[in-house]
């Protein structure tokens, strides 16, 4: 990297009329060229040392056991439970057991991933600032997209590590047969989907409230209200208009079209789960049978939703089952998008929004001040005009 | 090398810097003195590239440091007032990581990792967590990283505030040796003592204000208006009555028993000055010069300051 080419700061704005006077299109270029070099170096400087040092970070002292030992031991608690209750004193396994214990599982490791990830996050912005370390790290020449990243995936890797960790446990359905691999691969993805949009919203919570106690507080109460709130909602919004939902709905009648579930459910990890799980393709989330507790909550709030795979089910005029012909009429391929798809999407567009945020709370100097400063500043040296 | 031409800067209502002029010559140790508050702390931020100015602009080795952030941030090294270690790393592993966010890598990491361990004596903490060390030796080490990317500015904000004697003298020492080595040194401080044998410039600060600014020593003699003390037998009216009258005489201080007074030309008129008070009648028992010191110096020009 030579001087020569940061002599080329992109801040200075491209080479134009109020420059030289006279641009040419390979000043253009050689300023564009430098400019995605500086931007490369920047992400590099940030990303790398800060994944290496966070990840070792992390990996030393009692925490990192410690939390393994928390999650792997609720997860393990909870299949032997399960268990001894769904064993009967003849010391019998019922032919559902297997799947049973696995809805179980997959549930049990999302909703602790869910929390675990933003209470990890938390503290990385904010933790820089208590530390009073901040300011080392701004003056370094790692861009603040580079340190955001690093800090969200050093936090990504780290629940990477726990869903890893968590594979043995979640085999023991093998023992019993019933879910084809394909599903656990499916659930591993909405586990992974899930940490990566909450431990964003952790990380930018983390940036906003400047102290790590707050921001892990409120983090944790968002992605319940994410996680649960949103179906509660949607349930009690869509309770009263719509019918039962296990009538044949008529196809190509708009005026008999059901509304479909709102898009805010599918923030909830829960609502990603129903492909996941084997067995309810056809059903929508019927896990009544399987879950007693949860299952008949989350019956109770998804019973009107179905959020199984709709497409072509209602080609012949009737839809059976999960359809959803009228939800969205002209866009038949997003209708036909599964739920775990969708909420990937979200948890997508979370990830981006919540980084983006970060780096422009973590700026000390915001793109727009330093832009009304340096246009000031070019202002004054071209006609004098004083500040 | 460094330029700073009606910096401006405003917390909320309250104007931090008022129009700051400050210009520090290549290879110097810049001596930056005021009281807490004056606004040291937020010049240094600006020039680190850590603050926007609200107006005026500020150069260093001729690149605006708001234009041009990412060079700046090359050139210069930074160690703030306040600053803290990551807890969960060694010292060797804590100059690493910095020297990759300045985009050093492998072997020369390695090698400026242990060169500068050497220069500021901590080359036997290599493998020490960096919680574990001294004030002091943090101290140290913090001046370490900010040297990692070999700067030619140094922006060193009150570097020996919480330190003993001893490592106050120790990072003096350390100081001189960069100095040597060709470094630009800015130094904060409102403990006026510590810079005295240290600087080569001095610029004084008073409420976001430069008030005098050069060379020390000229600093110095430019402000060193001599200070005297009169005592007298009996009254001290007839001595009074006779600095009253005198050109370029400023009564300081007056008590019972003596006056205090500073006169702005040389020993010759001081001579004159007394022979003209015991003609008087005065009965002159002490007539002395008082010695003055950067704290006394930089007090009087605080005082200019904040009655201009």
């Amino acid at each position: 990297m030579s001087r020569e080419r940061d002599r080329a700061d992109h801040t200075a704005g491209p080479p134009g009329p109020a420059g030289s006077g006279q641009t040419t299109r390979g000043d253009r270029r050689e300023w564009l060229k430098a400019f995605l070099w500086n931007q490369w170096e920047g992400l590099r400087n940030g990303l790398v040392p800060m994944l290496g040092k966070e990840m070792r970070g992390r990996t030393r002292g009692l925490r990192s056991p410690l939390l393994l030992s928390f999650f792997l031991g609720l997860m393990s608690a909870g299949t032997v439970a399960f268990l001894w209750l769904m064993t009967d004193r003849t010391s019998q396994i019922m032919p559902q057991v297997g799947l049973n214990l696995y809805s179980l599982l997959v549930l049990g490791m999302i909703l602790l991933l869910a929390f675990i990830a933003p209470a990890i996050a938390a503290g990385a912005i904010s933790g820089e600032r208590e530390r009073r370390t901040y300011d080392l790290l701004l003056v370094t020449r790692a861009s603040l997209t580079g340190i955001v990243l690093g800090k969200w995936l050093a936090s990504v890797a780290y629940l990477l590590f726990l869903v890893l960790a968590a594979l043995p446990v979640l085999a023991v359905v093998f023992l019993f047969g019933g879910v084809p691999l394909a599903n656990m691969g499916m659930a591993l993805v909405v586990a992974l989907t899930t940490g990566l949009g909450y431990g964003a919203l952790g990380l930018a919570l983390s940036a906003i409230l400047r102290r790590s106690q707050a921001a892990t507080i409120v983090s944790l109460v968002l992605v319940f209200m994410l996680v649960f709130g949103s179906l509660v909602v949607a349930g009690v919004v869509s309770a009263g208009r719509q019918p039962a939902g296990d009538m044949p709905v008529p196809a190509g009648e708009p005026w008999q079209s059901v509304p479909g579930p709102p898009w805010y459910v599918y923030l909830s990890p829960l609502v990603a789960l129903s492909p996941a799980l084997p067995g309810m393709e056809n059903e929508g989330l019927s896990m009544s049978g399987r879950i007693p507790l949860v299952g008949t909550l989350l019956n109770e709030i998804l019973r009107q939703f179905r959020t199984g795979p709709e497409a072509g089910t209602y080609v012949y005029g009737y839809a059976y089952g999960p359809g959803y012909p009228g939800v969205y009429p002209g866009a038949p391929g997003r209708a036909g998008l599964p739920s775990w798809a969708r909420f990937a999407l979200c948890q997508g567009i979370l990830v981006v929004i919540s980084l983006v945020v970060s780096v422009l709370v973590i700026a000390p100097r915001k793109p727009w001040s330093v832009w009304l400063v340096s246009r000031r500043a070019r202002a004054r040296g071209q006609g004098g005009i004083p500040l | 090398m460094i330029r700073t031409t009606g910096l401006v800067k405003y917390y909320g209502k309250v104007m931090a810097l008022q129009g700051l002029d400050m210009t520090v010559p290549q290879g110097a140790i810049y001596g930056f003195i005021g009281q807490n508050g004056a606004g040291k702390t937020t010049t240094l931020r600006i020039l680190a590239g850590l603050l926007l100015p609200d107006g005026g602009a500020a150069e260093i080795a001729g690149y605006d440091v708001v234009r041009h952030p990412r060079v700046v941030r090359g050139v210069v090294g930074y160690m703030p007032d306040f600053f803290g270690v990551y807890d969960d790393l060694r010292v060797g592993e804590y100059l690493l990581f910095y020297a990759a966010a300045y985009g050093i890598r492998g072997q020369r990491a390695a090698r400026l990792r242990d060169d500068l361990l050497e220069l500021v004596e901590l080359g036997d903490k290599r493998e020490a967590f960096v919680d574990t060390l001294s004030r002091g030796m943090q101290q140290r080490l913090c001046l370490a990283r900010s040297l990692i990317h070999d700067p030619q500015v140094l922006l060193l904000d009150e570097p020996a505030s919480g330190l003993d004697p001893l490592a106050r003298v120790e990072m003096r020492e350390i100081l001189k040796e960069l100095c040597r080595l060709g470094k630009t040194i800015i130094i904060s401080s409102h403990i006026l003592s510590e810079l005295a044998d240290l600087c080569t410039h001095i610029g004084m600060v008073t409420a976001g204000r430069i008030v005098r600014e050069g060379l020390l020593h000229e600093v110095l003699a430019a402000a060193h208006r001599r200070n005297f003390i009169v005592r007298c037998y009996g009254s001290l009216a007839p001595a009074l009555a006779v600095l009253e009258a005198w050109p370029g005489v400023e009564i300081i201080n007056t008590t019972e028993e003596q006056v205090e007074f500073s006169l702005s030309d040389g020993p010759a008129q001081a001579a004159a000055l007394l022979k003209e008070m015991i003609s008087s009648g005065a009965a002159v028992i002490h007539f002395a010069e008082t010695q003055q010191s950067l704290e006394d110096t930089f007090l009087l020009l605080a005082r200019e300051g904040g009655e201009a």
